[in-house]
């Protein structure tokens, strides 16, 4: 027993260095496993107050780039709203009503409702391999795990972890999660991102037959159910052939300037839950 | 000053200037598109200015909590923890590979330029320095797939780091002016 003590004694300082380091990886795996501990994470009340300070600050001195922002996006709206507005509805009115009385192979079908809520960017980080961006808003405003956030000029990531009052954001810089994307013309495909191109997504694998411009847009597709569809991820770059395979490879800027990303909104799909509940019923069987 | 006032005060200060100037500062170097992009760091120099004769489980106990501060606020859940607590495990090592006498007979004097002059003072930074940016950066991509692209990560973030560690030390150390 008493050289037992010794030993300990003797090699305290290895067995203390051992232990730290066993919880290091510790918190490291439990963080790549996406099961969400936020006991280390910028959704932690304590650093996601001081964050809210700085980001105070900040806010009033970069307040007219944000206006451009908003008025930028508004003018996207408003052309978006005038275009139903200008559809005369009331000469329609002969098609509406053989779409409620005689035609029943017409369905009215309700489609996934959405609630947004916005919030201000408190923390944000662009180059890591996964990149988180803290929210002023959390689980007591109605953000949960999952949802997705867009920006007013595209995607932006999906929901991690959610505290009382904050939220963190796991964007789409981020070799954990792939989105689903399609071209103008429908052909999808997902994106991915990797740490050796900070700035772009990659689209591998395209078919070599398929026509692409420089400047095309792709959007998002509601596979998955994860993210809206038709929000736009970015726009190609480049186009390259892969020599080793003969198929072509899509570079694409991201939509969203993730630099200086001041408001986004966190999307709520209201029926998501009934999706994943009727397509999880196959497997069951 | 009271050495322990002295050194909880630069914890707080190392760590505001990390977190809200040096992790906002996201640098390319051979830019477009295949840009390293990297983050300075300047957290470790709290490990390094510690008193020589601190002991090694203070050291280590110290470097954790630093470490898990740090990663509270860059939500990287252990990885500067990690790599912190192993220069803190070395640094007995390497001060006493470097420095002339027995770590105990230097009383209440901390690593610095005046103690230890400029080329032992930059070893002895600069190998933590490397070898803390190599582990973090080698955790954070966690594969060895992209070898260049991650050396090239490590050697301009070190550069930057020395950088910043050798405009710190200029500026917060008292100077003893000798007048004419």
């Amino acid at each position: 027993m008493r050289n037992f003590i010794l030993i300990i004694r003797r090699f305290f300082n290895l067995i203390l260095f051992a232990g730290l380091e066993i919880i290091c990886f510790i918190l490291i795996a439990h963080s790549h496993t996406l099961q969400g501990d936020d006991i280390v994470s910028s959704a932690n009340t304590a650093t996601g107050l001081i964050y809210k300070k700085q980001t105070d600050l900040f806010y009033y001195i970069s307040l007219g780039k944000m206006n451009d922002s908003l008025l930028s996006d508004n003018v996207r709206l408003r052309k978006i709203v005038d275009q139903y507005r200008t559809l005369d509805t009331l000469r329609d009115s002969f098609v509406h009503k053989a779409l409620v009385n005689t035609d029943t192979t017409v369905h009215v079908i309700k489609y996934a409702d959405y609630v947004y809520r916005t919030a201000k960017v408190i923390n944000n980080s662009v180059d890591g391999i996964n990149n988180y961006i803290t929210i002023d808003r959390g689980s007591k405003h109605g953000i949960a795990k999952g949802m997705s956030v867009i920006s007013s000029t595209g995607l932006v990531g999906r929901v991690e972890y959610v505290s009382a009052n904050f939220a963190c954001i796991l964007s789409i810089l981020s070799n954990k999660q792939q989105v689903s994307a399609k071209l103008k013309d429908g052909t999808f495909k997902s994106t991915v991102w990797d740490n050796e191109h900070p700035e772009t997504f990659l689209m591998k694998d395209m078919p070599p037959e398929l026509k692409v411009k420089r400047g095309d847009s792709v959007f998002t597709t509601s596979f998955g159910s994860v993210f809206p569809p038709d929000v736009l991820i970015g726009r190609v770059a480049k186009i390259e052939m892969n020599k080793k395979n003969g198929k072509q490879q899509l570079f694409l800027t991201p939509a969203t300037n993730f630099r200086n990303l001041q408001y986004v909104y966190v999307l709520e799909n209201l029926l998501a839950a009934e999706q994943k509940q009727l397509e999880e019923l196959p497997a069951k069987k | 000053m009271n050495i322990y006032l002295k050194n909880i005060l630069r914890f707080c200060v190392i760590i505001l200037l990390q977190v809200f100037i040096l992790n906002k500062i996201t640098l390319h170097w051979f830019t477009q598109p295949a840009g390293a992009l990297f983050n300075p760091f300047i957290y470790p120099l709290f490990i390094l200015l510690l008193p020589f004769e601190t002991p090694v489980w203070v050291l280590l106990v110290l470097g954790f909590s630093l470490g898990v501060t740090v990663d509270t606020f860059m939500t990287t859940a252990g990885m500067h923890a990690c790599a912190t607590v192993l220069i803190a495990y070395l640094r007995t090592n390497v001060l006493n590979a470097l420095m002339p006498r027995n770590l105990s007979e230097y009383i209440n004097q901390q690593p610095s330029i005046k103690n230890m002059g400029w080329s032992p003072f930059l070893v002895y930074s600069g190998f933590l320095m490397l070898l803390h940016h190599s582990v973090y950066f080698s955790i954070e991509s966690w594969s060895a797939s992209s070898f260049g692209p991650l050396l090239l990560k490590i050697v301009a973030s070190f550069v930057t780091s020395m950088l910043f560690i050798i405009v710190y030390i200029l500026l917060f150390t008292r100077q003893n002016v000798t007048r004419a």
